[in-house]
C-alpha cells in the first residue's frame, strides 16, 4: 500500500505492506535512530513522537501513522553541535551504549513540551517506556532535569566529581550524620597517594557522544547493502530430540528463497562457541548444524531469502522428523547416572564424563580441609540455589556479512570479541583467517552474551552459499532462548570456625548447569570457585565442582561470570554463621576478610590463567574498610538496630531491614588476556588511537583515549579513536573479564609512552637540547627542562614533511602478570510485607575501590547500571519453563526488568586506592557491581523479618512461604 | 503482525461495522494497536482502524463520566473529570509509550485478567456501549467481560463510569510497577455501598463479595500458585476496603 508519512516535517511517500510497523518503514526511509529492541515493543528503543506523544513504533502500523506528525531524533539535527537536550545527555553521562538514547531524547522533548519544570516523578514516568540495561536511569533522569533547566534559561553547574572526605577511622556514632551531596555528581573519596593528572580522573564527555546523542548510523544494523538477503533460523521445538529427516524441498521451492542450510549440506566441524583465547577450552561440543537438538530453541536449519517475510515463511515450510528423547533440566538430576545422555555423539571428546552428563570436573585444595573441620570449634553447612537469567542487551545479536571486492568475507557484527570470532569462524567456513574481516561498530550492550561466536557462522555460511550480503538479527524471543544466559548452580558451603569467629576451614561444592553446550562451562565455574574462596582468609580451602549438561537454553558468559552466584552463597553463609555464633556479621566478616599483603592462595589453582602463575599473588591494594565506612553512612546502617524503624507503627504489616555484602572481584585474566594499541601522530599534532579493545557501551573508548591524552599532554579531543576492526587495529582479546581498563589501558599507556619518546626525540632536535628524556608534554606542546617549548603541530609537520621524515607512531601490547582485586561494600535497604511476601527494595548503596577511576562519571555509571542488573538477578528476573522445557516468559514484562519509574534510590561511591600495577592506578570496575546486591537484599530481608532465604530471586510467593505465612 | 493482510480506516461507524462483518474475511479492530500488533496469529486477518470515527470524547453526564472508546489511556490519566482513583489505575496499566497508544476501549476488549483499570471500571459500575449493525446495546462491563460473543462484529463506542465515592487499591507484585499478581480495588459509593473487584484470580477481573473469598478458584502461574493467589486476595481485599473506609 502507498502511504504519505510526515516525518520531521517532510512528506515521504512510501510503499509498504499493511502489516509493516512504523519502525520498519522509518528505518527503510533512512531514519536509523529508530531501533529494534523487542518485537512486542517493550524496550522503547523504537520510540518516536507521533503528534508529540512518545509511542513505540514497533507496535504501531505504519498505516496508522498516516496523517500524523512523526518526529525522530534526526529532526533535531540541524548541523554541527548539539540541541540543548542532547547537550544535557552528554554532560551528565546519561549515554552508555547510546542505543536507546534517541528515544530518551524524544521522551524528554515530549515532556518538556508539556512542562518546563518537571518533577522527578514526571521525568521517571516520561522515561518509563524505555528500558535501560546500562545506566540504572540515574543519569538519564538527571539529564532530563538538566535539559529542563537549560531550556528555562538556567546555567547548570558543570558535572564534576565531589570529593568526599575519607571516613575509615570514624566511630560508628560519626556515621549517623547523613552526608548531603549534590545529585548525580560522582562521589570520589580521594587518596593522597594518587598524583595530579590533567585528563585522567576527570569526567570527560564520551568520545562517541556525537554519533550516539544524534542517533547517527553507528550500530551494526545501520547500513544498507544493495541486494541484501535476510536470514531466519528454524529452531527446535523439543528439548531433546534426534533429527531423523529434514525435507527442505518446499522451502527451496518458495520464490525468493536463496539458500536453506542444515546438517545435510553444511560441513560438520566441531567447535566451542565461547569467545576465549586460543586454544578454546574443551570440549568442542557444537557444530553449525547438528543431527540432534538439545534444547528448545536449538538450531535446526537456516534460510536466506529476499525478505524477512519470505525467510520466515520458508522456515515454516521445512519438514523435520524428530525422534523425541527424554529430557533433563535440573543439574543434580542430570549427573545422577539415571538421566538421558545429552552428548552421545561418537566424536565427543574432552568432557569429563559425557555418559553421566558431567562436562567438567574441577577440584582444588589449599591446606587440609578435613583436618581443618576436625580442629574447628563449630562447623556450619548450607546449600543455596541460584537460577537462570538473561543478559538482555537492548540491542539483540545481529550480524551482517558480505563478500568485499577482493572476495574476502566481511562480517559487521555486534560482538565483544571480534578477533576471537575471526579465528574461530575460519575453520567452520573453511577459509583462512586472512580471508576474513570482522568489524565491530557501536554495540548496544553485551554483558557477556556477545562474548560468543553466536550467529556469525550462520551469516558466513549463508553469504558463501549465496554470494550475497546477508543480515541476521535475533528477535527478543530468540535472544532469550537461543543466545546465552547465566549458569544456574547448586552451591554448598561448609565452614569451620573457632568460637572467636576465625575461619579455620572452608569447602565449596558446586553443581553447575551449563545447559545444552559447555561454552564457558569450565571457566565460569572456576571463577565461582576462585571468587567464592578468595574473599576471606582461611588456611584450609577446598573447591569441588561438577558442571552438568542439561536441556535448558545455553548458559555462557554474563557480566560477573560466576562471581554473582558464588558471592550470593558466600555472603549469605557468612551472615548466617555470625548469627549462629551470636556475633555481629559485619564484624565477623571484617575479622576474616583479605587485606593488603594477604595471599590469593586459590588463584594459582583456579582461573583461566592458572597454569601461567608461578607464585601465589598477594593483594596489593584494598580500600574495603573505607568502602564499608562510606557505605554505612550513606545507607543509614545504624537504623537496622532500631526496632521502631524496623517496625513502622503506621504500617503494621511492614518490616524494614538493611543488609550488607562485601564484594571482591578481579581485573582481567592474568597471564592470558592481551590488549594492544597503536598510536600515530597527524599533521596538526592530533593522534589516531587504533585499538582492538571493544567498547560495548561501557565508555571504554573514552577512558582509553583519556589515558593516551594524559601521556601525550593533549586534551581528549585531540585523540581520534578507532576500534575495533580485525583489518585495521591491533589484536585485543576483547571486552570481558574486567580487562579493558586494566589490560588494554596499559597497552594504550605503553603505546603512548613510545610515541612520547619519539616526540621527545624530535623536540630535542627542534629545541636543540641534548637529553630527550627530559622533554615533557603538556598543553599540546613539548617542553624542555629550561622552560622552552615547541608545539606538537610543528613537531608533526617537521617529522612528516621536513627533515629526516618519520611517522611518529607507537604500538604496544600488554599482558597482566596479575589481577589485582577491586573491592566493594554493597548495602541494600528493603521493606518486606509480611502478609504478602512482597519485597520492596528502597535503596542500594555501593562503595567501590576500583583503584583510580579514569573517568569518574563513566565509572559511576558502571556501578549504577551494574547494581540494577544485579537487582534484577536477586529480586525479579527469572527464566521459567514448562515441563517440556519451553520458556514461559520470553518477553519483557513477564520477564521483569526494572523501569525508570520504579527504581530504588541508587548511590555509588568511588573509593580511590593507588594500584601501582594498573594504568594511572586503575583497577577494574565493570563486573564488581554485579556481585553484592542479591546477598545484600537477602541479608536485609533477614534483618527485617528473620527469614533466611537461600534461593533467588526474592519473588513474593517465595518470600511468603519462607515467612511461614503459607 | 505478519498476519495482517489489509488495513482499513473507515470514516463512519457504519462503514466500520460493515468491514467487521464481511463473510469469509476475518477482521479485527485496531484501536491503539498495542495488542493487535503483537498477536502471533497464523491465520491472516485484516484490521479496521477506528481512529477516524471521533470516538475519543469525554463528557460529564450527571453523576457519571462518559469516555469515548478510542480515548487514550494517557488522556484518562490526565483527565480532570475521571475519578482520581481510576486515573491512578490507568497510570498503572503500562509505561507511557503504551499509555500514549492504548485506548480504554481496547483495554475493555482485551479483558486482561491482570488489568487493574478493568477492576476499577467494574467497581465504578462501568456500562459499555456496544454498537452492532442492529443498533447500540448498553451492557454492564461484567457482562462484556464474561460474554465474549457480545463483541463479535461489534464496536465498543463508549464507556459510562459512575463518579463519586472513594476508590482505593491494594496489590502485590514483584516490583512496584509490575503487573500485579493479585490486586484488589475497592470503592465506597456515595450511597454507602462498598464494592470490590479483584485481578489475577479468574479469567478476567471480577467483582466479588468480600465475605465470599473462599469461593475463588484462581488459576496459577509462575508468579503465583492458586493457593498463594487465594491467600493474597484474603489479605488485599480487606486492605483495600479498610483504605476506602479510612479515607471517607
Amino acid at each position: 500500500m502507498k502511504l504519505t508519512l510526515r516525518i520531521n516535517g517532510a512528506e515521504h511517500v512510501v510503499d509498504c505492506e499493511p502489516h509493516e510497523s512504523l519502525r520498519v518503514v522509518l528505518r527503510r526511509e533512512g531514519l536509523f535512530s529508530v531501533r529494534f529492541g523487542a518485537e512486542t515493543g517493550e524496550t522503547g528503543a523504537d520510540a518516536v513522537l507521533v503528534d508529540g506523544r512518545l509511542v513505540s513504533s514497533e507496535i504501531m502500523l505504519a498505516a496508522q501513522a498516516e496523517g500524523h506528525d512523526i518526529e525522530t531524533v534526526e529532526g533535531l539535527d540541524t548541523g554541527p553541535g548539539f540541541d540543548p537536550i542532547q547537550r544535557a545527555f552528554v554532560a551528565t553521562g546519561a549515554i552508555q551504549s547510546g542505543y536507546s538514547t534517541p528515544a530518551m531524547i524524544l521522551a524528554t522533548k515530549a515532556l518538556l513540551a508539556r512542562t518546563d519544570n518537571p518533577t522527578e516523578d514526571e521525568v521517571r514516568d516520561a522515561l518509563s517506556g524505555i528500558l535501560d540495561r546500562e545506566t540504572g536511569y540515574v543519569r538519564p533522569v538527571e539529564a532530563v532535569l538538566r535539559a529542563a533547566a537549560m531550556l528555562r534559561g538556567e546555567e547548570p553547574d558543570p558535572v564534576e566529581a565531589v570529593l568526599v572526605p575519607p571516613l575509615s577511622f570514624a566511630e560508628d556514632d560519626d556515621l549517623a550524620e547523613p552526608l548531603v551531596l549534590p545529585r548525580v555528581a560522582p562521589r570520589v573519596v580521594p587518596n593522597p597517594e594518587v598524583p595530579e593528572t590533567r585528563v585522567v580522573g576527570h569526567p570527560e564527555p564520551k568520545v562517541d557522544a556525537v554519533k550516539l546523542a544524534k542517533g547517527k548510523p553507528a550500530f551494526t544494523d545501520d547500513i544498507e547493502m544493495r541486494g541484501m538477503l535476510h536470514a531466519k533460523m528454524l529452531y527446535s521445538p523439543h528439548a531433546h530430540a534426534r533429527i531423523v529427516a529434514i525435507d527442505d524441498s518446499k522451502a527451496r521451492a518458495l520464490p525468493g528463497v536463496r539458500a536453506v542450510l542444515h546438517h545435510g549440506n553444511v560441513a560438520r566441524v566441531r567447535y566451542a562457541s565461547g569467545g576465549q583465547s586460543y586454544p578454546n577450552p574443551l570440549p568442542h561440543d557444537q557444530v553449525s548444524f547438528d543431527t540432534k537438538v538439545r534444547h528448545v530453541g536449538d538450531r535446526v536449519a537456516a534460510v536466506a531469502a529476499n525478505t524477512i517475510e519470505i525467510a520466515e515463511e520458508a522456515v515454516g515450510l521445512i519438514d523435520v522428523t524428530y525422534e523425541v528423547l527424554p529430557a533433563v533440566f535440573d543439574e543434580n538430576e542430570a549427573i545422577s547416572g539415571n538421566a538421558p545422555v545429552i552428548h552421545d555423539e561418537p566424536e565427543m571428546e574432552g568432557a569429563h564424563d559425557a555418559a553421566r552428563n558431567i562436562v567438567q570436573h574441577i577440584h582444588a585444595d589449599v591446606g587440609d580441609v578435613d583436618a581443618g573441620f576436625e580442629a574447628a570449634d563449630q562447623v556450619f553447612e548450607q546449600t543455596f540455589r541460584v537460577h537462570q537469567v538473561q543478559q538482555c542487551p537492548i540491542e539483540p545479536h545481529i550480524a551482517i556479512g558480505w563478500l568485499d571486492s577482493d572476495e574476502r568475507l566481511v562480517i559487521r557484527t555486534s560482538t565483544q570479541v571480534p578477533f576471537h570470532v575471526r579465528r574461530m569462524l575460519a575453520p567452520l567456513v573453511g577459509l583462512p583467517v586472512r580471508k576474513i574481516r570482522i568489524v565491530k561498530p557501536r554495540i548496544g550492550g553485551g554483558f557477556g552474551a556477545k562474548q560468543e561466536m553466536l550467529i556469525e557462522d550462520v551469516v558466513a555460511h549463508l553469504v558463501l552459499a549465496t554470494g550475497k550480503p546477508v543480515r541476521f538479527e535475533l528477535t527478543r524471543h530468540e535472544e532469550f532462548v537461543s543466545s546465552r544466559t547465566r549458569h544456574p548452580q547448586t552451591i554448598t558451603y561448609k565452614t569451620g570456625v573457632t568460637d572467636e569467629g576465625v575461619l579455620v576451614s572452608q569447602s565449596m561444592r558446586i553443581v553447575g548447569n551449563t545447559g545444552a553446550y559447555g561454552t564457558h562451562a569450565l571457566t565460569v565455574q572456576m571463577v565461582s570457585g576462585l571468587r567464592g574462596l578468595s574473599s576471606y582468609n582461611c588456611p584450609n580451602k577446598r573447591f569441588d565442582c561438577d558442571v552438568a549438561y542439561t536441556n535448558i537454553p545455553v548458559p555462557g558468559a554474563y557480566r560477573g561470570y560466576g562471581a554473582p552466584q558464588a558471592l550470593f552463597a558466600l555472603e549469605a553463609h557468612m551472615e548466617d554463621i555470625a548469627h549462629e555464633l551470636g556475633i555481629d556479621a559485619l564484624g565477623f566478616k571484617e575479622r576474616n576478610w583479605t587485606r593488603v599483603g594477604d595471599p590469593l592462595d586459590v588463584a594459582p589453582k583456579l582461573g583461566e590463567g592458572a597454569g601461567e602463575m608461578e607464585v601465589i599473588p598477594v593483594i596489593t591494594s584494598s580500600g574495603l574498610e573505607e568502602c564499608v565506612a562510606q557505605g554505612k553512612r550513606a545507607a543509614g546502617w545504624l537504623r537496622r538496630y532500631d526496632p521502631d524503624w524496623r517496625m513502622p507503627a503506621d504500617r503494621p504489616h511492614i518490616r524494614r531491614g538493611i543488609g550488607f555484602a562485601m564484594c571482591m572481584h578481579g581485573s582481567a585474566i592474568p597471564g592470558l588476556d592481551m590488549g594492544a594499541a597503536s598510536i600515530k601522530i597527524n599533521d596538526d599534532g592530533s593522534f589516531n588511537l587504533l585499538m582492538g579493545a571493544t567498547d560495548l557501551g561501557t565508555g571504554a573508548d573514552t577512558i582509553l583515549a583519556q589515558i593516551a591524552a594524559e601521556v601525550l599532554g593533549v586534551p581528549l579531543e585531540d585523540i581520534v579513536v578507532y576500534a575495533a576492526d580485525t583489518d585495521m587495529t591491533p589484536f585485543d582479546v576483547g571486552a570481558y573479564a574486567s580487562s579493558t581498563t586494566y589490560v588494554s589501558g596499559m597497552a594504550v599507556k605503553k603505546a603512548a609512552e613510545e610515541v612520547h619518546k619519539q616526540i621527545a626525540a624530535r623536540a630535542a632536535i627542534l629545541l636543540d637540547v641534548d637529553i630527550p628524556g627530559e622533554i615533557e608534554l603538556r598543553d599540546r606542546r613539548a617542553w624542555s627542562a629550561d622552560g622552552r617549548s615547541v608545539g606538537l603541530e610543528e613537531i608533526a609537520l617537521h617529522s612528516l614533511h621536513q627533515d629526516q621524515q618519520h611517522q611518529i607512531m607507537g604500538t604496544a601490547s600488554y599482558v597482566a602478570p596479575e589481577s589485582p582485586p577491586p573491592y566493594a561494600a554493597q548495602f541494600a535497604e528493603v521493606e518486606v510485607d509480611v502478609e504478602t511476601g512482597q519485597v520492596t527494595v528502597v535503596s542500594l548503596v555501593m562503595a567501590v575501590d576500583c583503584g583510580v577511576p579514569i573517568n569518574p562519571v563513566t565509572a559511576s555509571g558502571q556501578v549504577e547500571g551494574g547494581m540494577v542488573q544485579a537487582l534484577g538477578y536477586g529480586h525479579c528476573e527469572e527464566m521459567v519453563y514448562d515441563e517440556d522445557g519451553r520458556m514461559l516468559n520470553p518477553r519483557f514484562g513477564p520477564y521483569k526488568i526494572y523501569r525508570a519509574d520504579e527504581m530504588p534510590h541508587l548511590e555509588a561511591f568511588l573509593v580511590q586506592t593507588m594500584e601501582k600495577s594498573g594504568p594511572f592506578g586503575a583497577k577494574a570496575i565493570a563486573e564488581i557491581p554485579k556481585d553484592g546486591v542479591a546477598p545484600a537484599i537477602r541479608n536485609a530481608i533477614a534483618n527485617a523479618t528473620g527469614a533466611r532465604i537461600n534461593q533467588i530471586p526474592f519473588t513474593p510467593e517465595r518470600v511468603w512461604r519462607a515467612l511461614g505465612a503459607g | 503482525m505478519r498476519s495482517i493482510r489489509a488495513y482499513h480506516r473507515p470514516q463512519t461507524l457504519d462503514e466500520a461495522l460493515a468491514l467487521l462483518t464481511r463473510s469469509g474475511i476475518a477482521a479485527r479492530i485496531l484501536a491503539g494497536g498495542t495488542r493487535v500488533t503483537t498477536i502471533s496469529a497464523v491465520d491472516p486477518f485484516e484490521v479496521v482502524d477506528l481512529q477516524a470515527l471521533s470516538l475519543d470524547g469525554i463528557t460529564v453526564d450527571g453523576d457519571a463520566v462518559v469516555l469515548g472508546a478510542m480515548r487514550r489511556l494517557q488522556d484518562v490519566v490526565d483527565s480532570e473529570v475521571v475519578p482520581a482513583g481510576l486515573c491512578e489505575l490507568a497510570l498503572r496499566e503500562g509505561p507511557n509509550t503504551l499509555r500514549n497508544a492504548a485506548t480504554i476501549g481496547g483495554i475493555i476488549a482485551s479483558a486482561d485478567s491482570e488489568s487493574e483499570l478493568l477492576a476499577g471500571l467494574l467497581v465504578h459500575n462501568a456500562v459499555i456501549s456496544v454498537a452492532t449493525s442492529a443498533g447500540v446495546n448498553d451492557m454492564p462491563l461484567a457482562d462484556v467481560l464474561t460474554d465474549r460473543g457480545a463483541l463479535r462484529g461489534a464496536v465498543i463506542t463508549e464507556v459510562r463510569v459512575a463518579t463519586g465515592g472513594v476508590t482505593a487499591a491494594a496489590r502485590t507484585g514483584r516490583t512496584p510497577a509490575d503487573r500485579s499478581i493479585v490486586a484488589a480495588v475497592a470503592r465506597l459509593a456515595p450511597d454507602g455501598q462498598t464494592s470490590v473487584a479483584v485481578t489475577g484470580v479468574a479469567a478476567t477481573p471480577v467483582l466479588i463479595d468480600p465475605d465470599r473469598l473462599d469461593t475463588l478458584e484462581p488459576p496459577g502461574d509462575f508468579r503465583g500458585s492458586p493457593e498463594y493467589r487465594r491467600a493474597l486476595a484474603a489479605v488485599l481485599v480487606p486492605r483495600a476496603v479498610a483504605q476506602v473506609r479510612e479515607t471517607e
